[in-house]
């Protein structure tokens, strides 16, 4: 996957991500809960975005339909251009391989494969490399997040902070345009925590990366180029509004 | 997806997966490998089966194909059908144009002409015996041994005169039951030792009149007797062989009896009876604390007055010091015969290796073994196909067996005669004998009267009712009843001991013949050419393979293998549900790393791959494992062998024990079932693993 590299100071053209009046009903008992009701959002290529809110506020939600793992009752998502209401599972799962890369909460690593062969999962999904550009790419990566002594540990023989550091490796090597996390420093402690930010960070300033975090955790909110609070289903505050408004008053 | 390198990562996964999820390998890796091992032994000793079975089945009577008439009612049954009463087979009328249309076809090597019928023999009954004795001990002038018999005779008496009693209150003839116990009182009496002693001669004719025909226990044997060509016969099924006697010599005539038969019905019945306690003695079983062996000894040596009757006088009292002396001991103080054999048949664990070698040493030669003799000339009586008996005198010149299947019991059903021995019990006369039978008619006085001239003969010009028009009952019965009489006159005459020639002895009619083939491979081309050769020369034959012929025991492969195909589906059926239960369970324990591997770009397609590569690759494991296990077992069973423990094993293990051998094929199966298996157990858990949504993975937690 070659795809451009936007510098940060490229000028915000056509946004990445772009959320249109987008409602997500889930059904709970014989209930409907309306978790997100009605979000328009634009994320320019390169951004470092946060997407804030306590629990239950429907940040988690958002993400998903941004990550293509989930769709939205009604409104439009726009990834990478694409409508993702329009495309089927096939399409949808080759969009996710393709553009997005993932770093979950709880790291989500295969526990059976050690930390080179999870990184090299997705490469080995999208089939494009030949091994020796496979192994250079995955030990490279790697490297850069500090692991380059640990490439043949399971996930059981690594701390919570090295796992994540290997889940970031492995969202980063098919070098997607976008990347996701869902409160990565959930399970960390605070020093563990600020590392693995600042590391997404350089990554971030480094390859131009989108990065789209959810989070309720400050420090991560305080690295932050752009801050979307969610309360109850909807943006209450948006740092990006403000800049506009700021630069316009 | 398509590389080698996503394949091997699959397989890698796979594999640490079931080593994961050990527990979950370890029931439904158990289970396939036992599946496997069922499959493969169970295919092994099957074919192994078949492959004995039709050794000796065509090895023995059936050859490759049996040829028979194509009027039959009924099916070839070559080891005895269920039902008693002969088949009817329809004729081959002229063997001889059969023989050479069939021996003209490529790959036959023999063709062996057989018919099958069944014949009676009737054996004396004790009491005939026992007045046969008493009537040499009255030409001897002995006394004391006529006082001995006639205790038997009224020993006898007694038995009698409760089946007479028992009798005569059913009896629609009450005159005749009470004259009979008048007779039977008489013989009890005192008086008639007087009797005997006076007038021996009237006393016997009266205890041979009166008493004799009272007892309804001679022996009636039924003999399943096959006319073949002998010489042909014993060139052709390698496995026959002469026990006693000798063969039939070339154009004679005679019986060769089943050794099988001539063993177990032939023989006296205590020595019967004791050589079944050797066999059952062999098998480990022990006489002490067995309820039912010791009732079956005890009744054995009960029956010890069949032995002293048979004997001489003057054998009497050797024997008994003889028999004491092998007792030792164990003797019993009283010098009466009676009560020392009997004391010598009750054997026990202890004594009875010695008294059954003793028995056989002292007793045997004393007395008769056997009621059908070979070198003796035996009444055989067959009922013929038009319905009334006929009785032929034949020599038994020796008795023979199908070597490995000696204990078998359905390879000793059948007993040999010549062709022309089976043509005359099965009711077909040759001309010779025709015209024997018109000399003795026309000596005889008796007109032949054909059916049509039978009303007119026997009520006179017109007829009762002066119509030819009117149907009338046929006088066939008592024309039947007298040809009967002439039969056993001609029969019962003379033992025919002319020598037959080759042409005299084969050709003529036949019910069914063999086919050898020089390989079996040919069986149906040869089968359809006989089949066609038969239409167009007008020959009226049909052709079934040695497995139809054999009849019901022909079918007992497919009927093991039914049971075997079910078996092995059942356990498959519940191994199925085990491991589709197991996978589903695996499925929901792992949704996280699913939806992981989904959100982060993995097809639903890989994830159906790796489940169901998971299964066959703990399959293919399994597989090799059970495999391994049957290789070994079957290797095992080859070198030790499998008893047959029961009659009709002998024929289908072609012997006494079976080494069953493991064929490519067979393991081939079990790889092929078990890999089915596997996939198809796995189909459902892994569809529903494709289903996780990626959404999941959001919602993992460790």
């Amino acid at each position: 996957m070659a795809n451009p590299s936007p510098g940060p100071s490229a000028e915000p053209s056509a946004p990445i991500v772009s959320l249109c009046d987008v409602v997500k009903d889930y059904p709970l008992g014989k209930l409907t809960v309306r978790a997100i009701r009605g979000v328009d959002l634009d994320i320019q290529a390169g951004e470092f975005t946060v997407i804030a809110g306590p629990s239950g506020s429907g940040k988690t939600t958002l993400l998903n339909m941004i990550g293509c793992i989930d769709t939205a009752t009604s409104g439009t998502v726009l990834v990478g251009g694409q409508d993702t209401a329009k495309l089927s599972d096939r399409k949808l799962t080759q969009l996710r391989l393709d553009t997005l890369g993932f770093i979950f909460q709880s790291f989500n690593l295969v526990n059976v494969l050690d930390a080179f062969q999870n990184v090299q999962f997705p490469l080995l999904l999208q089939g494009t490399y030949s091994a020796a550009e496979r192994k250079d790419m995955v030990e490279g990566l790697l490297q850069r997040v500090g692991l380059g002594d640990q490439i043949h540990k399971r996930p059981n023989e690594l701390s919570g902070g090295q796992r994540q550091r290997v889940a970031i490796a492995r969202a980063l090597v098919t070098t997607p345009r976008i990347v996701l996390a869902d409160e990565p420093t959930a399970n960390l402690d605070s020093k563990t925590g600020n590392d693995i930010v600042d590391l997404m960070r350089e990554l971030n300033r480094d390859e131009g990366t989108t990065f789209i975090f959810s989070t309720h955790d400050q420090n991560v909110i305080d690295r932050a180029d752009r801050i979307v609070r969610i309360v109850d289903g909807l943006i209450a505050d948006d740092t990006a509004q403000q800049r506009v408004q700021d630069a316009g008053a | 997806m398509n590389s080698l390198a996503t394949l091997r990562v699959l397989v890698e996964m796979a594999i640490r997966d079931l080593g994961a999820h050990w527990v979950k390998s370890l029931i439904v890796g158990s289970l396939l490998a036992f599946g496997t091992f069922l499959v493969v032994t169970g295919g092994a000793l099957l074919d192994s089966i078949s492959t004995s079975m039709e050794e000796s089945i065509t090895s023995s009577l059936a050859g490759h194909l049996q040829v028979y008439s194509a009027d039959a009612e009924d099916s070839l049954e070559l080891f005895g059908g269920t039902g008693m009463g002969s088949a009817d087979l329809g004729e081959i009328d002229e063997w001889g144009p059969v023989r050479d249309t069939i021996l003209g076809i490529e790959h036959v090597e023999h063709a062996v002409p057989m018919g099958i019928t069944q014949a009676v023999v009737f054996g004396r009954s004790e009491i005939d015996r026992v007045l046969e004795a008493l009537g040499e001990a009255v030409d001897e002038g002995d006394v004391g041994r006529q006082q001995a018999l006639l205790g038997h005779v009224r020993t006898i008496a007694a038995t009698l005169r409760e089946e007479v009693e028992s009798r005569s209150i059913t009896s629609s003839d009450p005159e005749r039951a009470a004259e009979d116990l008048a007779a039977i009182e008489e013989v009890m009496s005192a008086d008639f030792d007087a009797r005997l002693a006076e007038d021996p001669g009237e006393a016997l004719i009266f205890l041979d009149t009166r008493i004799a025909p009272l007892a309804q226990d001679g022996q009636l044997y039924y003999l399943r007797c096959i006319g073949t060509d002998l010489d042909e016969f014993s060139e052709v099924f390698d496995r026959f062989r002469i026990v006693d006697g000798q063969m039939i010599p070339e154009g004679r005539r005679g019986l060769l009896l089943s050794k099988r038969f001539y063993e177990i019905w032939g023989k006296m019945t205590i020595a019967r009876n004791l050589d079944a306690f050797e066999d059952r003695i062999e098998e480990g079983k022990r006489i002490a604390g067995d309820a039912t062996f010791e009732n079956l000894v005890k009744a054995n040596a009960a029956q010890y007055q069949r032995i002293l009757f048979q004997l001489e006088p003057g054998e009497v009292g050797p024997l008994m010091t003889t028999l004491k002396g092998v007792m030792g001991t164990a003797a019993p103080d009283s010098e009466a015969p009676e009560e020392i054999l009997e004391a010598f048949l009750l054997v026990d664990d202890d004594t009875f290796a010695a008294r059954y070698a003793a028995f056989y040493e002292h007793i045997a030669p004393l007395i008769t073994i056997y009621e059908l003799p070979v070198g003796g000339v035996i009444t055989l009586r067959g009922f013929t196909k038009s319905g009334y008996m006929r009785a032929l005198n034949v020599r038994i010149w020796g008795t023979y067996e199908f070597s490995g299947l000696e204990k078998s019991d359905l390879a000793g059903a059948s007993n040999l005669v010549d062709l022309v021995t089976f043509r005359d019990l099965y009711g077909k006369m040759s001309a010779a004998q025709q015209a024997e039978l018109e000399d003795i008619r026309v000596e005889a006085g008796i007109a032949d009267v054909s059916r049509d001239d039978a009303e007119a003969a026997l009520f006179g010009e017109g007829g009762l009712f002066g119509s030819q028009e009117r149907t009338v009952e046929e006088p066939e019965e008592e024309e039947l009843v007298e040809e009967e009489e002439l039969d056993e006159a001609v029969s019962l005459s003379l033992i025919d001991d002319r020598v037959y020639s080759k042409a005299e002895m084969v050709e003529g009619m036949v019910l069914n013949a063999a086919v050898i083939l020089d390989d079996p491979v040919h069986m149906p081309a040869v089968t359809a050419e006989i089949e066609s050769l038969a239409e167009s020369e007008g020959l009226g034959l049909q052709v079934v393979d040695w497995q139809t012929a054999a009849g019901i025991v022909g079918q007992l492969t497919y009927v093991l293998r039914g049971v075997l195909l079910v078996a092995i589906f059942v356990i498959f059926l519940v191994t199925l549900v085990i491991i589709n239960n197991t996978m589903v369970m695996a499925t929901m324990d792992r949704t996280t790393e699913i939806g992981t591997m989904r959100a982060i770009g993995a097809q639903r397609r890989f994830v159906i791959v790796l489940f169901l590569l998971e299964t066959v690759i703990l399959g293919l494991i399994s597989g090799a494992i059970g495999g391994g296990l049957a290789i070994a077992f079957v290797g095992w069973l080859g070198h030790v062998g499998v008893p047959a423990v029961q009659d009709i094993l002998v024929l289908l293990f072609a012997g006494p024990r079976l080494y069953p051998t493991l064929s490519l094929g067979n393991l081939l199966t079990g790889v092929v079932v078990v890999t089915a298996i596997s996939l198809l157990s796995t189909l459902y858990p892994s569809v529903l693993a494709a289903r996780v949504p990626p959404v999941v993975a959001m919602r993992g937690k460790e």
